[in-house]
């Protein structure tokens, strides 16, 4: 079966898998030996990162970009140009509250099938979409409600291969004396693999993974009758409709979703993980201080630097303490 | 008036003030000595070499006062609409209206160059978050915040979708400041699928007919608000009389730089075709006045290029100039250096296409906000870079990044791997902050070097002395390509008179 990459929550790992293509969230890694489009200045490290994973070569049919920031624009016409690979840029509106947004996204997906079709997929029924959709909202179901994971799960089947994360204890420090926190911010890169860890470690748990790929950006559960009845529908309605994310404009919803999830899960600090050169996060930074009821912690990702990491252990353990 | 054309500093520029008020210069209101402009804070201008003409003293004043013109707009009654990431769509909408001006801005992302830092703006978007890691737009943000530039508009309207997220990100961020915005899509411009009904855009630009008509029905929105805001119906009627107008401008800046950037010698300093460039987004606030601002500065022009008049040497080496600068100054090093801009890029170059008016005017705007280069891919602006640049008669293309910007992480190796498989000529890629004093010398050595280049390729002795040209007159020559090995040299002298 063609492997199609994607690292955007916005695009449906169901409408990949309903095309008869298996879905595989891409986790970016810096590339040794070959020039990094990383490592050119102004380039965000994940964005470049993921342009120098896929032209090192990976092995899928396919890459799907999408265009809710302006880097992962570009990095699409960099990699149509250096790489081998089919690309596609979907286009997701950054406006919501119109009719005419949400339609937009729904041809976007459209034409998105159509791409598959021409991969060699086959353009599902309206009882396959179905059955895919219900397929992976259940696992999404399951998954969320486990309460420990093992990190080989990661591209189990039921979430395409997405990066949502769950706390699981690695440490002697029981549950309930890991102080709870929030993990806020972009998406995380092959790199990050053990920042959960370095959390726990340090006397924290993450309660609430708010990065991309995470939880906050899982679509909303699909209601079955409709899904039997108008299944493209819904589908986009469960993932433009109710997504959450920073890049929308306005973003406000991404507070409330915030706010309420801090509220129900006890958190007691925000951890703000942002890219360098990432202006969409960076910029709320100092809103979400402002706004948070809870102490935020800042720490940004240069990508590769030896001393990013120590310096970002030092970082959260003062937190930590500071919330003891 | 005067015969000589020379780019002179601002105190040569208070003696040649005075000489052409002796003469009897004829003076908008707005007019006046450019020194005054210094005593408001605007001390960059002593650092830069202007041209001489009564059109260029026109020009920079009209640049240079548009607050002013905005304070009276607003103590006029008008309603005033600020366009943010929007270059040269709303504002048409806006100017068909006659209680109703719109602004850019974004524009204030020249304040700290002009006024050399000294604004507080950029502590002021310190101070909210928004630090040097974001392109200087960020001055916009300590604009609205201390209001001691523009007036606060009475309606913001923002593109987003396909633009850059320096804007987005602090547009959101007066939005949390409670700056109420209109949201308005631009999707990224794809090319059509096989088969899919596809629009030719202005610019030459193919896009899906579907993606046009939904920025129609974006464009509808915006219209109802500025209705809603200026309390007039915006019909199809005042539109395309809009519309027209605006055709106006770009059609003098068609020929303003037909001629601005083919005739040899170089008619006029690239500063003032920069700004005059500008006056296409939003009409500096005053689009009649623009459109005579624009008329004075092609009159002087032609005048020039007929009498074989120019400020630089006629083989001063021809350079295509992608993006904006930050630092004004630094099109002053080119000139220094050798070179002329013959062509250029400045993200807007749909602003300077005419739009279609055989066509019902939304679908008219719909169709140029499309072409707008920044919302395609980069492949689509660099084709369109190559191919302007080949028009003009290109020998080298200078890419200037924009500190923080986020489209110039990668595309400056798009755009110069094309013009250099495509066209075959050098290509130079430096970074503007808005001051660029401190690396003033490295900037100086690199368009050296690439003038230098193309020099070493004609295989002629090049003077880089701008000492050349002043006073002197020259008749334009096609001498100038004759040898030369460059694909487009040919080109060169075209346009010429």
């Amino acid at each position: 079966m063609n492997t199609v990459v994607y690292c955007s929550p916005f695009v449906p790992a169901e409408w990949i898998a309903a095309h008869g293509m298996r879905p595989s969230w891409l986790r970016p890694r810096s590339a040794a030996g070959r020039p990094r489009a990383g490592a050119a200045r102004g380039v965000c490290p994940y964005a470049g990162a993921m342009v120098d994973t896929v032209l090192s070569g990976i092995e899928a049919a396919a890459v799907v970009l999408t265009t809710t920031c302006d880097q992962m624009r570009y990095a699409a016409a960099t990699l149509e140009r250096q790489g081998s690979l089919p690309v596609f840029l979907m286009n997701v509106p950054r406006t919501w509250e119109t009719a005419a947004a949400r339609d937009l996204y729904r041809d976007e997906l459209r034409r998105l099938g159509r791409f598959l079709v021409r991969l060699g997929g086959k353009e599902p029924s309206p009882e396959e979409l179905a059955c895919a959709m219900l397929r992976y909202d259940d696992a999404r179901v399951r998954r969320v409600g486990q309460a420990q994971r093992s990190p080989t799960e990661e591209d189990a089947p039921g979430l395409g291969g997405t990066a949502l994360r769950l706390s699981h204890p690695t440490t002697a420090l029981p549950q309930q004396e890991r102080i709870p926190l929030a993990l806020i911010g972009g998406p995380l890169a092959e790199e990050d693999s053990g920042l959960f860890d370095l959390i726990e470690r340090a006397g924290g748990c993450v309660v609430l993974d708010a990065t991309e790929g995470g939880e906050r950006t899982l679509p909303a559960p699909f209601d079955p009758e409709r899904t039997r009845t108008h299944p493209l529908e819904e589908l986009v309605d469960a993932y433009f409709g109710s997504i959450p994310d920073v890049f929308r404009r306005p973003n406000d919803r991404l507070y409330q979703w915030l706010g309420e999830q801090i509220a129900a899960r006890g958190v007691r600090g925000i951890l703000f993980r942002r890219y360098l050169w990432c202006d969409l996060w960076h910029a709320e930074l100092h809103r979400l201080r402002q706004w948070s009821p809870v102490p935020v912690l800042d720490f940004d990702a240069v990508g590769e630097e030896d001393s990013a990491m120590a310096r970002t252990v030092g970082r959260l353990e003062a937190f930590l303490e500071m919330l003891q | 008036m005067n015969p000589s054309a020379q780019r002179i500093t601002l105190d040569q520029w208070d003696q040649r003030y005075a000489e052409l008020h002796a003469r009897g210069l004829c003076e908008p209101t707005y007019g006046g000595p450019l020194r005054r402009h210094v005593r408001e804070g605007d001390v960059r201008l002593l650092k830069l070499r202007m041209d001489n003409s009564a059109a260029a003293l026109r020009l920079w004043n009209f640049l240079l006062s548009e607050e002013d013109r905005l304070h009276r707009a607003r103590a006029e009654g008008k309603k005033i609409i600020g366009t943010m990431k929007d270059l040269g769509t709303v504002p048409v909408m806006a100017y068909s209206l006659d209680n109703a001006v719109a602004f850019y801005p974004d524009g204030a992302w020249w304040l700290p160059c002009v006024m050399e830092d000294r604004t507080g703006l950029l502590p002021i978007a310190d101070s909210l978050g928004i630090d040097e890691s974001f392109c200087p737009v960020r001055a916009m943000l300590g604009a609205f915040v201390s209001e001691a530039h523009f007036p606060i508009p009475d309606m913001l309207t923002c593109s987003v979708g396909a633009t850059c997220d320096d804007v987005a990100a602090i547009a959101q961020r007066l939005a949390g400041l409670g700056f109420p915005i209109l949201w308005w899509e631009v999707p990224h411009r794809r090319r059509p699928d096989p088969g899919e009904p596809s629009v030719e855009l202005p610019g030459g630009f193919l896009a899906p007919a579907s993606q046009v008509a939904f920025v129609r029905s974006e464009l509808d929105r915006v219209r109802e608000a500025i209705e809603a805001c200026a309390g007039q119906r915006l019909t199809d009627e005042r539109l395309s009389a809009g519309i027209a107008q605006a055709n106006r401008v770009r059609r003098l800046l068609d020929e303003l730089r037909r001629l601005g950037y083919g005739a040899s010698p170089c008619p006029l300093p690239v500063l003032e075709m920069l700004i005059a460039e500008m006056l296409a987004i939003h009409f500096c606030s005053d689009r009649e006045e623009t459109i005579r601002v624009l008329e004075d500065l092609l009159t002087e022009v032609k005048r020039r290029a007929s009498a074989g008049i120019g400020v630089l040497a006629p083989d001063a080496v021809r350079v295509f100039w992608v993006n904006p600068v930050a630092d004004l100054r630094v099109m002053n090093l080119l000139e220094d250096a050798g070179g002329r801009v013959c062509g250029s890029e400045y993200m807007f170059c749909h602003a300077l296409d005419a739009i279609p008016e055989d066509l019902p005017p939304m679908e008219a705007l719909a169709r140029m906000a499309l072409a707008d280069p920044m919302v395609g891919s980069p492949a689509d602006r660099a084709e369109r870079i190559c191919r302007d640049a080949q028009r003009f008669g290109a020998e080298a293309v200078v890419i200037s990044r924009i500190p923080g910007a986020s489209h110039c992480g990668l595309e400056g190796t798009i755009i110069g791997d094309a013009v250099r498989a495509g066209l075959g000529l050098p290509v130079a890629e430096i970074e503007v902050p808005p001051i660029s004093d401190s690396i003033e010398p490295a900037l100086r050595t690199r368009l050296e070097a690439l003038i230098e280049t193309v020099v070493d390729a004609r295989g002629t002795t090049f003077k880089s002395s701008n000492e050349n040209c002043r006073g002197t007159t020259f008749k334009s020559s096609n001498e100038n390509c004759s040898g030369t090995t460059f694909k487009s040299s040919n080109e060169n002298c075209r346009g010429t008179t």
